[in-house]
């Protein structure tokens, strides 16, 4: 199997349980067991979109070059001892704790210059480049429409299907998300509460009662009941959990990562989710003219900054830390020299966040230089070209073949090292970097044992306490050489951190197991 | 007129109700015209019957006839196989060009009065192409004329009369399936059964006279290779020259012998009776205004429809006057309450949008047949209805409309509107695609976001959206921006508006406002 199946749920033809159950401890495989898809094609994308147009500099702040900072934004420019410091050369904006706190950690990076050549300083056109993760005014579908395309050439004809039950992709909000364009339907699919996932009410429409609010009321009852996604995806938050205390309930940002955590931990298999969050356009106010560390700007950093944090807190506090992966985009960066309204107008290239426990974290790439002459409308020149940062999502998160990341796009794909670690996935398993793994976990209700037997013979499997203490047998069979799943009951199992045995001749290997409601 | 004139506002709230109610989908500036021109101005010119050219073959199975001409008055072939592909290609081209008509109708109701009639009859393409052209034409050019004759016309229609059996009812056998549904849903209607075999506004006597009555019609010609029409004939000797007793509910009336004349004198004589009245404007009030009948709807509106009906010699023209001209048609919470049918919804999508194919014949015509098909999977084939009672939608208690509409179709309805909006439909070598520029441009001010989204709600809803809807639906439109920002995009199109660097993010902005627009609860209703 190869990593690019990550964002294909497993096939009925691929599963292999070639053994026979005691009938101890197991369920003959149903269909809801195959449900369930396999631990390294867990993997998720979030995508953040700052719409408007980030202004960079003072957001990711070269300290190199704060003299002449000072000589193109005086007006607008952070007070150097409030920047909070990353490196010697690179600090945050004073807002920004918390992602400081996670650059600290390791779990955040920031690609610096990101852009494209020849920058258009339309908002929608550059916000079209970004989207369809190319230059060509001709291509339409986005860039992640076009890699699931390439899986699903069908869609959106006889989606879901048993095989993929869930959303490729999420947009939170009200609007499909243009990187999901594909050739004949847009792979994203819009939650704005995964609790309510049909919306109905978001618009503030309310029956009053009339023929209009009754009818109303029953097309939206029906479209609800015909929302396969819908009751999947709120059938996961429900079952999803979360942990963090960090998220504030007035961060809209916050609180749509919050829905993100419990729609990945309960169960929810998919693969992108993208977010907005707007008013980045800050021709002007974009700073308090008194106070540069606050204003229009520092409250959307702060958003920004608070949310994610919080978000990376919980996939930890939940265990799900090595699944999740997220990159935050603008459609450009703004002008060096601030304007005379203390904002800043459309500019080039901006830094990028990538953020999760996965990724190769530092800062990639050298600060920009900063003329010491003012030069109007001059940008940051683009130095990433971010089609590259796409390519290397797909090619080292997703695991997408790297000719097959290449077909995606128009441009000599050069690749970038930004994800590090945590490669234990299903796929080690299949080239014998691991024996043993269990999907998905946490896990609401059943999980999967992906095994490889490297020798025909008897394999047993208990769940045991933290103590030690067996709770259950799962199962104790003969099995033929050659990598297994084995789908195991665990839905009465009270919530809770468990340990997993496989045990075979005198060798155990102990796996953990959390159970969630 | 028999209604209170409506004497209100008249904005494009009202005019687009009217609009919404009597064609399949008004574009921003039909909806301005009605606006400016007023409501009888308006009205007049929606009750013009409008003539349309025949059908052109445009498939190979035809080969009587060339591709471009027409076939409705074309032999067919003699062979069986040719004439059973030329009759596959005649019902191809007939479909084709039915959905084309409404796609290209102009300001009027004659298409939402075909369909009406469609409905009504109940009639459903088993015939032979040809007959059911000329059927669809009778109803097409008499729709707002007199129902007493329409009725004596489609009685002895070549399709009907095979439809119903009229053709194989003679005094030798006589087949009371015609005769029972004149009375029972094209006429008086049927009421509670109140006495063995009798049903409020006539008896099983009746149904049995009236078979009498209509004997002696045969239909000569179907898929003929020497005759270029179908037709109706009269056999005297098959007729049933006795006399017909009519029961009590048409004061004992008897029919006396008139040969082929008979069936007239028959339908006068029910035509007599008020209840003919009720019956069709009660049917037309349901199509046009509200499932529901209210107390007040049973006791003014309807009687006062029929009052005019009558008065004005059973003229359809002048109940639909007053029907739109009156004051309860405007009532604002009368507005929503009929869930689209499927070709409403497609075409309101089309029209609205001014999209229509400009490929050739050929390329056309597939499209128009796609787009049949889509309702057809949507439980509407056009011309085909389900049961001589027509479709369930318009009949069956209680829930009307709302029968078109269930998880399945609706997810269809989502998956036919993305395609078109988005990727465009690839049929039979061509894409056919949204006509979104042509829509925005002719939005009042499409260069500013509050005016697109106040026009695109103007359009598509029954039903003022709240403010939060309308925000929404502007963010998508502005992709969050400020206001300005989306007037600068447009003005950069406008100073370059085949430049795709400027043209497409407009373009796909308003799609994706469209997108929403078109899966909202709301957008189902008119």
């Amino acid at each position: 199997m190869k990593r690019r199946q990550f964002v294909r749920n497993i096939s009925l033809a691929t599963l292999s349980i070639p053994f026979i159950s005691d009938g101890f401890g197991m369920k003959a495989v149903n269909q809801k067991l195959f449900n369930f898809s396999t631990g390294a094609e867990d993997r998720v994308l979030i995508l953040i979109q700052l719409n408007g147009g980030n202004d960079g500099l003072n957001t990711v702040i070269p300290i190199d070059q704060y003299a002449n900072l000072m000589v193109q934004r005086s007006d607008i420019i952070i007070p150097q001892n409030q920047v909070l410091t990353l490196t010697q050369d690179v600090g945050l904006h004073p807002v920004m704790t918390g992602m400081k706190n996670m650059f600290n950690a390791g779990n955040l990076s920031i690609l610096q210059n990101v852009g494209y050549p020849e920058q258009n300083r339309s908002h929608f056109r550059s916000a079209d480049i970004w989207s369809t993760g190319s230059l060509d005014v001709n291509q339409t579908n986005g860039w992640l429409g076009r890699h699931f395309d390439a899986i699903y050439p069908n869609f959106p004809e006889q989606y879901p299907n048993p095989t993929n039950l869930d959303p490729f992709a999420i947009s939170m909000g009200s609007e499909v998300s243009a990187t999901c364009q594909g050739l004949m339907g847009n792979f994203s699919h819009t939650v704005s509460n995964p609790f309510n996932s049909f919306n109905l009410y978001e618009g503030g429409f309310i029956n009053d009662g009339s023929y209009f609010g009754n009818n109303v009321e029953y097309v939206a009852t029906l479209i609800n009941q015909s929302n396969e996604y819908g009751a999947r995806i709120n059938q996961a938050a429900t079952a999803g959990n979360t942990l963090s205390t960090l998220y504030d309930p007035l961060n809209s940002l916050a609180v749509q990562l919050k829905y993100i955590a419990q729609m990945i931990s309960g169960g929810l298999q998919t693969k992108v989710y993208i977010l907005n969050l707007s008013g980045f356009d800050t021709h002007d106010g974009q700073v308090d003219d008194l106070n540069h560390a606050t204003g229009t700007h520092s409250l959307l950093l702060k958003k920004l900054s608070d949310a994610i944090a919080a978000f990376q807190d919980d996939l930890q506090l939940l265990g799900i830390q090595e699944r999740v992966a997220g990159l935050t985009f603008s459609e450009f960066g703004r002008q060096i020299a601030a304007n005379a309204s203390f904002g800043t107008d459309h500019g080039d290239a901006a830094p990028c966040f990538l953020f999760g426990s996965c990724i190769n974290a530092g800062i990639i790439g050298p600060n920009p230089q900063i003329s010491n002459l003012p030069n109007a409308q001059a940008g940051v020149p683009m130095n990433i070209d971010f089609r590259n940062i796409y390519a290397s999502l797909l090619k080292d998160w997703f695991g997408v073949p790297a000719q097959e990341v290449q077909a995606l796009f128009e441009h000599q794909i050069n690749y970038y090292s930004i994800i590090a670690g945590c490669n234990v996935g299903l796929d080690d398993i299949d080239s014998g970097k691991a024996t043993a793994l269990l999907y998905p976990n946490p896990t609401p209700s059943n999980f999967t044992i992906k095994f490889n037997n490297l020798v025909e013979g008897m394999v047993a499997a208990d769940i045991l306490d933290l103590n030690g203490r067996t709770i259950k047998r799962l199962f104790s069979t003969h099995l033929y050489a050659g990598i297994h799943h084995i789908p195991c009951e665990s839905s009465d199992l009270a919530e809770g951190h468990y340990i997993v045995s496989i045990r075979k001749g005198d060798q155990a290997e102990n796996l953990s197991l959390i159970k969630i409601s | 007129m028999s209604l209170n004139p409506y004497v209100g506002p008249w904005t494009k709230k009202e005019a687009g109700h009217l609009l919404r109610r009597t064609t399949f989908g008004a574009t921003n500036q039909q909806i301005l015209d009605a606006v400016n021109n007023g409501l009888p101005a308006t009205v007049a010119s929606l009750l013009q019957v409008v003539s349309i050219p025949p059908p052109l073959a445009f498939d190979p199975g035809e080969t009587i006839v060339a591709q471009g001409t027409t076939w409705v008055n074309s032999v067919y072939p003699a062979q069986v196989v040719a004439s059973n592909n030329a009759e596959s290609a005649r019902y191809k081209s007939l479909a084709a060009w039915m959905m084309q008509n409404i796609n290209q109708e102009s300001l009027s109701i004659t298409e939402k009065m075909l369909f009406f009639w469609q409905n009504h009859f109940g009639v459903s393409a088993v015939t032979e192409a040809r007959a059911m052209y000329h059927f669809l034409e009778l109803l097409r050019q008499n729709c707002l004329g007199n129902f007493k004759q329409l009725v004596k016309d489609v009685t002895i229609d070549p399709s009907m009369l095979i439809f119903l059996n009229g053709a194989s009812n003679t005094v030798y056998s006589p087949n009371e399936n015609y005769a029972r549904e004149l009375l029972e849903l094209f006429t008086i209607g049927k009421g509670d059964q109140i006495g063995a075999g009798d049903y409020s506004n006539y008896t099983e006597m009746d149904v049995a006279a009236g078979a009498k009555i209509l004997t002696g019609f045969q239909v000569s010609g179907i898929r003929s290779s020497t005759m270029t029409a179908t037709i109706s004939t009269y056999t005297p000797i098959l007729h049933d020259t006795t006399s017909k007793q009519l029961s009590y509910h048409f004061n004992d009336f008897v029919v006396a012998n008139n040969g082929g004349s008979e069936y007239s004198d028959y339908i006068d004589v029910i035509f007599q009776q008020a209840e003919v009245a009720e019956f069709i404007c009660t049917k037309l009030y349901r199509y046009f205004v509200n499932y529901d009948l209210t107390q007040d709807v049973l006791t003014t509106v309807i009687p006062g429809m029929a009052q005019t009906l009558i008065a004005n010699n059973y003229n359809i023209q002048a109940v639909l006057q007053d029907l739109l001209l009156s004051e309860h048609f405007y009532y604002g919470t009368l507005r929503g309450t009929i869930i689209r049918n499927p070709l409403d919804m497609l075409f309101t999508v089309l029209n609205s949008t001014s999209t229509t194919p400009t490929f050739d014949l050929v390329g056309n015509s597939n499209v128009y047949l796609t787009i049949y098909y889509a309702a057809e999977n949507m439980g509407l084939s056009y011309a085909q209805p389900p049961s001589v009672a027509g479709w369930s939608a318009y009949y069956q208690v209680p829930a009307f409309s709302k029968l078109w509409i269930n998880s399945t179709t609706i997810k269809y309805r989502f998956d036919v509107v993305s395609g078109i909006l988005f990727a465009g439909l690839n049929i039979a070598g061509n894409n056919f695609k949204l006509n979104t520029m042509g829509f925005l441009n002719g939005l009042s001010i499409p260069s500013s976001a509050p005016d697109v989204i106040d026009d695109i709600c103007d359009v598509f809803f029954p039903e003022t959206v709240s403010l939060v809807e309308k925000t929404i639906l502007k963010n998508i439109l502005t992709n969050n921006l400020p206001d300005f920002e989306w007037t600068l995009q447009y003005n950069d199109y406008l100073a370059d508006p085949t430049n795709p660097i400027v043209l497409d993010p407009v373009r796909q902005r308003l799609e994706l406002v469209l997108n929403r627009v078109f899966k909202m609860p709301q957008f189902q209703m008119i």
